[in-house]
């Protein structure tokens, strides 16, 4: 967003810095504003540059303060000025602007004239008093505030009545003085917004004038028409942007309301980007979490609430318009087979035992596929409901692939910024390892720890790259550590199919012990248990830094994890086949049952003799499906937050209280608080994310489900964090926006998305329950809609579409895309690879010159000696030349390169002072034209020592 | 990661219009902050003891997040919140003689405020050594504000010395 009022100030204050005074001011009180060129630039010399800037904000930001006060301010100020006992020369500078600005306005308001007067007398004698007023406070440091004040307060009156004495001075007298005070600041043009001075606008009319001029004559310019069109429209925004505010009568309101109106809506985008920011939930606690534990705890609670936000918007999709417009317009329970409880289930439908394995009545409600009519259209609205309910599941997919993937180049994009830079690993540690966002004691004495471990380490490291056996070592332990690692998951791998293989065996026999039915999961819990841990012993072989490690640890749990996602689809595709197979047998039961009714009821039509609970119905293999990933749903919960009780909570309770009477220190001993697991609790969320994604086609009420799950799992997470576990021995840094976890969650997203899609392209739906019964195949839902819903030509487009022969070039035009975009990105990584290393070696260069200037360039230095002496004078002289040129290099600099003057004139000067610097004012530069000419300007120069002989 | 002084925020919007240095002790985030002291320092220029609105407002527009503007005219004077006064800024937490160059005895004062304890001297000057050795570019054992820029060119400065509310 532009700021014009921003624009308008800094221009005018560029252009009076650089100018001299060159119109007088009919208004007498337009000199008084006006500031005296020279005091300004004493000022900019002896202020860092940044003060007369920080002014200049400060008033801006004020602006709109003063403009709504600008009649209640002076008594506001005197009550202010009577509590206040030490203000700086500042303050009075913005009295003085306070003062200039009101007598400004007189100009314009007659009625106020005398008000705005007696103000800018009241001011003036303000500043008069200050400086006493000052000194004593100095002197009187170590007396009671309120005596000062007394004293202040008296002082104060005095002056005010000498003050109204002398009100009656000249304009020309006050001028003096203005112009004596060097301390006037120059930021007052900056605070005129809508009423900008008569000089001000003078200049701004010169400068439109000046680019009106340069449209008139821009075609007989010699230039190029690039330049030609971009001066133009420059031009052309300056003049619409600053006409409004010269001229006089409407187009000066005109812009005045502009102005104001660009305000409020500044100062109103700001309002709403702070209510946005306190709309964002639970960023207190992740914060408090984060200055406890740093950011890697508070990166796993900062990508739960993403996962919260991502499934909110699915939970929206889902009951929106799938769950609520069954509920409100299709037909009620108990109408319709499917909608009923069957006969055999209805004495304990009702039972909590059943209800919570989501049998009897839960099982035929919305929340499971089952409930769905095939009716194409629904209700007043028609809202063909099987359409939406394909079009959501499908969408839901799409919309989580597309948010994961914009997240992570969202993140590339910000991580990308900061590069890895080998070169100033420790000036890095040194200035920027501090995390400003630890508030907790105990936080910073780890935070402590760790700064002081890193640059143990870094040394070691160091230290390490120059020796060479120590890599051997190293690298034998990584690869040793990945191969124990591989031996783990290759055994639990054969375990779990081991395990799933005897358990189908199983299934041919009768009579099974509690032991084999819940072979497959006891075995998964174990190993779920025991390995991480060892995966982690393994790991410290490895030595790696605590992110590098946790990004291996959360792969290699991955890997396990996918044992168990696989035993599960294996599992649950083995049910429906079977399903599939009983559906054959019991469909001709029920056509021969519907055939029967119909012939036998024919006469009494409408009214069915059977009653929809006695129906013979199928299985209904997807309700099945939906009803395993909401039960493994349901129980991941249960574990997840029992563990945290038993393990953290229960955990820390013993360590605590049972501290006083034990035998050992509970608390620093063997069981300790635990800490925070965070590669296990991110995949326990990622893999549950991959669950809701498979599970939702067929249970839509599974994602209601994650969505209550993942908002108690906030809040007891954070309770539990901060109530049992401790900061991690080794804090470390990580990204609040993690990319792995994103790429993890992508790479489940995809897993997910296989068997779902397999599923629905080769099954055939069930012919008694759900959206799509009675159809081959799911997708034909979009075929139906096609046909029936759009005109004709529609359908025909589609089936071109469909062909495979558009397919197949669609893809491998897809393919070829992909090769293309992928080969430019290479060759631009390439690129950057090979600027990085011409900074490296440039840089590498510009060091050594400056390291060994002695023994590089003998030669030269010899030639030097040969020199006459005077030349040598004249060569000390340019070095101060080139300092004078970089006002940034600093004192030290300055005796270094007096020290090695001789040096400083034979190596030419580096890079960075030609670029970075923009040109000085021509007097202070040193120009070399000038002097070859030999003017005797600035005291006697002889030609520099580059041409001696001449 | 100046956020912290999100609390000073809540201070101002109770009207209490001057901040004493206890008011800044006692946010936690400064408090344990090994450089706290120098931060508040650098909102009490010339051993000032209290701190009016104006002047907060006037250091705190440092951490203004940067906003890229095409229009930006390159005449214009430098914006306060601009990449190279967010620098001075933290140079100046550094250099505290203010004479321009962070010398070797200013960082090991950091340095030991930083590090732990138990850390030996042996390995603090080497830290300082190497700190040096890498950032120094002319040789003169010490780290000038060019350098110290330089140093740091490859940090996303912008991001990390903003405070979003002040956009």
């Amino acid at each position: 967003m532009m700021h014009p009022s921003h624009r308008v100030g800094i221009e005018i204050d560029a252009d009076e810095i650089t100018e001299t005074e060159e119109e007088d001011d009919d208004d007498g009180e337009e000199e008084v504003v006006k500031q005296p060129v020279t005091s300004r630039k004493q000022q900019h010399t002896h202020k860092p540059p940044t003060a007369s800037k920080d002014e200049e904000d400060s008033s801006e930001e004020d602006a709109k303060f003063k403009h709504r006060n600008n009649r209640r301010r002076p008594r506001v100020q005197n009550g202010i000025r009577k509590n206040n006992t030490d203000h700086e020369d500042d303050e009075s500078e913005e009295e003085n602007k306070e003062t200039a600005k009101n007598s400004r306005t007189k100009t314009k308001k007659n009625h106020e004239v005398e008000e705005s007067d007696d103000d800018s007398e009241l001011g003036e004698n303000r500043k008069r008093t200050k400086k006493p007023v000052h000194n004593n406070n100095r002197n009187n440091r170590a007396n009671t505030n309120k005596k000062l004040k007394d004293e202040q307060n008296k002082k104060q009156k005095q002056a005010n009545n000498k003050g109204n004495k002398k009100g009656k001075m000249s304009n020309g007298k006050d001028k003096k003085k203005k112009k004596g005070k060097p301390s006037s600041s120059s930021s007052d043009s900056s605070d005129s917004d809508d009423s900008l001075s008569e000089d001000e606008l003078a200049k701004v009319l010169e400068e439109v004038e000046e680019k009106k001029k340069l449209i008139a004559i821009l075609r007989t310019k010699a230039w190029r028409m690039k330049r030609k069109l971009v001066t133009l429209k420059e031009s052309q925004a300056f003049i619409e942007k600053f006409e409004g505010a010269l001229g006089k009568g409407k187009g000066r309101k005109f812009y005045a309301y502009k102005v104001m109106m660009m305000k409020k809506w500044i100062k109103f985008k700001r309002d709403f980007e702070n209510f946005k920011t306190s709309c964002i939930p639970w960023e207190m606690k992740i914060k408090e979490i984060e200055s406890h534990f740093g950011s890697s705890v508070a990166s796993y609670f900062i990508f739960l609430r993403w996962l919260y936000g991502m499934n909110l918007v699915l939970f929206s999709l889902t009951f929106g318009l799938v769950v609520i417009p069954e509920v409100l317009m299709g037909l009620q329970y108990g109408s319709i087979p499917r909608k009923t409880v069957p006969r055999k289930e209805q004495p304990t439908a009702m039972d909590f035992s059943v209800l919570w394995e989501f049998g009897g009545y839960m099982k035929y409600s919305a929340l499971f596929y089952g409930y769905y009519n095939n009716e194409r259209m629904i209700g007043v609205f028609k809202y063909r409901l099987p359409l939406a309910y394909f079009m959501v599941g499908v969408g839901s997919f799409g919309y989580s692939l597309m948010v994961v993937i914009r997240t992570m180049t969202r993140n590339a994009r910000e991580s990308g910024v900061d590069g890895d830079d080998g070169d100033f690993n420790f000036s890095w540690k040194m200035f920027t390892s501090w995390d400003y966002l630890i508030g907790n004691p105990e936080t910073a004495d780890n935070k402590f720890a760790s700064i002081t471990t890193s640059f143990k380490e870094s040394i070691v490291d160091e230290e390490e790259n120059q020796k060479d056996e120590n890599v051997h070592l190293r690298r034998f332990l990584i690869v040793s550590a990945n191969f124990l690692i591989f031996c783990c998951l290759a055994g639990s791998g054969y375990l779990i199919f081991y395990v799933v293989k005897k358990s189908q065996k199983y299934s041919a026999l009768e009579t099974l012990s509690w032991y084999q039915k819940n072979e497959i999961d006891i075995v998964m819990a174990l190993l779920g248990m025991f390995v991480p841990p060892l995966f982690e012993t393994i790991a410290t072989l490895e030595n790696y830094h605590p992110r590098i490690a946790l990004k291996w640890q959360l792969w290699r749990m991955f890997a396990l994890f996918l044992g168990n996602l696989y035993t599960f689809l294996l599992a649950l595709i083995d049910q429906v086949n079977t399903q599939l197979a009983e559906e054959e047998s019991i469909k001709n039961k029920t056509l021969a049952v519907i055939n029967s009714f119909n012939s036998t009821n024919s006469t009494s039509e409408g009214i069915p003799a059977i009653d929809p609970a006695d129906f013979p119905r199928g299985p209904c293999w997807e309700t099945g499906v939906g009803l395993e990933f909401t039960k493994l749903t349901i129980s991941d919960i249960l574990v997840t937050y029992g563990s945290i009780l038993v393990g953290d909570f229960l955990n820390a309770l013993f360590v605590r209280f049972f501290n006083y009477c034990w035998c050992w220190d509970l608390e620093y001993g063997f069981p300790s608080y635990t800490e925070f697991d965070i590669s296990g609790n991110v995949l326990g969320l990622i893999f549950n994310q991959g669950m809701i994604w498979m599970g939702t086609f067929y249970s839509p009420g599974l994602i209601g489900i994650n969505i209550l799950r993942l908002l108690t799992s906030m809040y007891f997470q954070c309770w539990a964090v901060m109530c049992c576990n401790v900061p991690q021995s080794r804090v470390f840094k990580a990204s609040g926006s993690n990319n792995f976890y994103m790429s993890l969650l992508l790479l489940i997203l995809f897993l997910s998305l296989l068997p779902v899609v397999y599923t629905i392209m080769t099954f055939t739906p069930s012919f008694d329950c759900g959206p799509f019964s009675g159809k081959t195949k799911m997708f034909d839902v979009i075929m139906e809609t096609i046909q029936y819903d759009f005109p004709a030509f529609i359908g025909k487009l589609f089936g071109y579409a469909s062909n495979p022969g558009l397919i197949l070039p669609g893809i491998l035009l897809m393919v070829l895309a992909i090769y293309y975009l992928n080969a430019t990105s290479k060759t631009y990584e390439a690129a950057n690879l090979e600027l990085k290393k011409k900074m490296q070696m440039l840089r590498d260069e510009q060091k050594n010159r400056r390291n060994n200037k002695n023994t590089v360039n003998p030669m030269l230095q010899d030639l030097e000696d040969l020199l006459p002496n005077n030349a040598n004078v004249t060569k000390s002289e340019l070095d101060k030349v080139v300092i004078e040129k970089q006002p940034a290099i600093t004192n030290g600099v300055t005796k270094a390169n007096g020290k090695y003057g001789k040096e400083m004139t034979l190596a030419p000067p580096p890079l960075k002072m030609v670029v970075t610097k923009p040109p000085n004012p021509r007097q202070a530069s040193h120009l070399p034209g000038k002097q070859r000419s030999g003017t005797p300007g600035q005291g006697p120069r002889r030609p520099p020592p580059g041409q001696p002989k001449r | 990661p100046f956020a912290p002084l999100s609390t000073i925020q809540d201070k101002l919007s109770r009207l209490a219009l001057f901040f004493s240095r206890e008011d800044f002790q006692r946010i936690g985030e400064l408090a344990v902050n090994p450089l706290g002291d120098r931060i508040i320092n650098a909102f009490f220029p010339d051993d000032k003891q209290s701190l009016d609105f104006r002047s907060f407002i006037r250091i705190l527009a440092c951490f203004r997040p940067t906003v890229k503007d095409k229009y930006a005219d390159p005449n214009a004077a430098e914006p306060i919140n601009s990449r190279s006064n967010k620098l001075r800024f933290a140079f100046q937490l550094y250099d505290q003689d203010r004479d321009g160059i962070i010398s070797r005895g200013e960082l090991i004062q950091v340095l030991r405020m930083m590090l732990e304890a138990q850390v030996t001297e042996d390995q603090l000057e080497s830290i300082t050594d190497r700190t040096i050795q890498e950032a120094d570019l002319d040789g003169d054992g010490a780290i000038s504000f060019e350098e110290f820029r330089k140093s740091l060119e490859n940090i996303n400065l912008e991001h990390k010395m903003s405070i979003r509310f002040l956009q």
